[in-house]
C-alpha cells in the first residue's frame, strides 16, 4: 500500500508543474489565480499522503488544514486585489 | 484592500468559516507541545482569521472588532505575559523560564509545573503574534495613515 502512495504521490508531483507552467506563462491574472489555487490543493494530498506513508497521518493532517486555511485566503485576497484593481 | 465588498457568497463563507479557524487556531495553541504547532503558528492561524475578516467585512465593521489600539494592546500583553512567566521563575530562584521552580506557588509536581509554564508561554506567544500579523495587515492595507485620526 505504501507504494501505491507514493506513485499517486509522484504523479500529482508532475501535475504540479504543469500548474506551475499555467501560473507563469498562463494569459492573464485569472488563470494563475486558478492555477496557484490548484497547486496549493495538490500539495495538501501530497502532504496527507507523505502522512499515510510515515504513518504519522494525525500529525500530517494539522500540516495540511493549516495550508488548505492559507490557500483560501490566499486565493480570497488576490480575488480582492482583483476586484479593487477593476480588470480581469 | 479595504472596501467593502458586496458579495454575499464571500461575506456567508467567512462569518460561517471565521468561527472554526478561530477554534482551530486555539487548538493548535494548545496542543503544541504533543504535535506541530504551537504558539507561533496558532497565533498566525488566529491573526488570519482576523485578516480574513478585514478583508471580507471592510475596514469599518473590522475596526469594532479589532482596532489598531486594541492590536497594539494585544501585542504588548502578550509580551508581558511571557516575560512575566519568565520573571516569575527568576524571582523564585531558577533560571529564566525554568518552569520547575513554578511547582511552589501552583502546588503541582515540577513536571506538570513544567508542562502549565510552557503552555503559559505558548498563549502569551500566540496573543503577540496575532496582534502584531493584524497589526502589519492594518497599517499595509490602509497605507499607515488611519482614517479617523482627527489632528
Amino acid at each position: 500500500m505504501d507504494s501505491f502512495f507514493l506513485y499517486l504521490g509522484m504523479g500529482l508531483f508532475t501535475l504540479v508543474f504543469l500548474c506551475l507552467y499555467r501560473s507563469v506563462f498562463g494569459p492573464g491574472v485569472l488563470n494563475r489565480i486558478a492555477a496557484i489555487s490548484a497547486i496549493g490543493t495538490k500539495t495538501l494530498v501530497i502532504l496527507l499522503l507523505m502522512g499515510f506513508i510515515y504513518n504519522r497521518v494525525e500529525m500530517f493532517i494539522d500540516i495540511s488544514m493549516v495550508y488548505a486555511l492559507l490557500n483560501f485566503i490566499g486565493t480570497i485576497t488576490a480575488a480582492k486585489y482583483l476586484e479593487m484593481k477593476g480588470e480581469v | 484592500m479595504t472596501s467593502v465588498t458586496d458579495d454575499i457568497i464571500i461575506r456567508a463563507v467567512a462569518r460561517i468559516m471565521i468561527p472554526f479557524i478561530q477554534l482551530y487556531a486555539l487548538y493548535v495553541i494548545m496542543h503544541g507541545h504533543h504535535s506541530p504547532g504551537g504558539g507561533f503558528q496558532g497565533g498566525v492561524i488566529l491573526g488570519a482569521s482576523f485578516i480574513l475578516y478585514l478583508l471580507t467585512h471592510g475596514l469599518e465593521e473590522a475596526k469594532i472588532r479589532m482596532s489598531e489600539i486594541k492590536a497594539g494592546l494585544f501585542s504588548s500583553f502578550g509580551v508581558l505575559i511571557y516575560s512575566g512567566i519568565g520573571l516569575l521563575c527568576l524571582i523564585l530562584g531558577s533560571n529564566y523560564l525554568d518552569y520547575g521552580k513554578l511547582s511552589t506557588i501552583l502546588k503541582v509536581v515540577p513536571a506538570q509545573a513544567r508542562s502549565l509554564g510552557i503552555l503559559g508561554v505558548e498563549i502569551g506567544v500566540g496573543i503577540a503574534v496575532m496582534a502584531v500579523m493584524f497589526s502589519i495587515f492594518f497599517d499595509i492595507s490602509t497605507g499607515g495613515e488611519l482614517p479617523e485620526d482627527e489632528e
